[in-house]
């Protein structure tokens, strides 16, 4: 398992555009790709779980990933974080 | 298991509109977050009117602190947003009023929100109302029913259980 914290930079929080966007590219993965916010825990593919998480801007979140392609997963989701939230 | 849901002829659950309007074509949508299906397959609504109800009987999941947007889960599972115009997250909350929060049980037809077209359209923006299933991959099929002036609760989306 490999996970990362990141801190929300994007004024509109994980919204329902950028939630889609995320959801898409956490498909792509073989591995199970969590987000964690405040205690709550959801899979990030799961588009209205991750909706109703309401990441905000300036709120931290740790990312989960694992499986058999984690290595990649994880660089994957912090490059799509850093470039999109 | 879902029977009680059985309407009309085959396996298919039908959402209702969630507002008076025009329904059309997700692809004419002018936002690709919407007209390529990334947040799911459904339908989309040119309001007349800026009043938005339940498509289905089931639990609000989340009202977005913009109100801009609202999803709900019906009771036999189906993950629903509305979201009302393009790129209306940007609004903050201007325009619209709430009429529920998370955890409420709400019928088909019951006010979600309202929302003052004018002045979003005033404000620059698009309308236009995406209704989508969230958890399209859990069905063998979900559509549009497009192309016609619809009423609160007119179906607009069947789904076909797998």
């Amino acid at each position: 398992m490999k996970s990362f914290e990141y801190t929300v930079k994007d004024e509109l929080g994980i919204h329902a555009r950028p939630a889609g966007m995320l959801a898409k590219e956490a498909k792509k993965y073989e591995s199970k790709i969590t987000i964690t916010k405040e205690g709550k825990t959801v899979d990030v593919t799961k588009l209205m779980m991750l909706m109703s998480l309401a990441v905000k801007c300036g709120q931290t979140v740790e990312i989960q990933v694992e499986g058999s392609d984690e290595e990649v997963a994880f660089e994957g989701m912090k490059a799509f974080f850093e470039a999109n939230l | 298991m879902f029977n009680f849901f059985k309407k009309k002829q085959d396996n298919a659950f039908y959402l209702g509109a969630p507002v008076k309007g025009k329904a059309v074509d997700l692809k004419e949508v002018n936002d690709p977050t919407f007209s390529t299906g990334m947040l799911g397959q459904g339908v989309a609504i040119i309001p007349s009117e800026g009043k938005i109800y339940a498509p289905a009987d089931g639990e609000i999941a989340m009202v977005f602190d913009t109100l801009h947007a609202v999803s709900m889960t019906a009771d036999n599972g189906v993950e629903i947003l509305v979201h009302i115009g393009l790129d209306t997250v940007e609004l903050k909350g201007k325009g619209f009023e709430g009429h529920v929060k998370a955890g409420d049980k709400v019928k088909k037809g019951d006010l979600l929100l309202t929302v003052d077209l004018d002045a979003v359209k005033e404000a620059g923006y698009d309308t236009i109302t995406p209704m989508l299933v969230c958890n399209t991959d859990d069905y063998a099929a979900v559509e549009g029913i497009f192309g016609k002036d619809v009423m609160p609760k007119d179906d607009v989306v069947s789904i076909k259980m797998k």
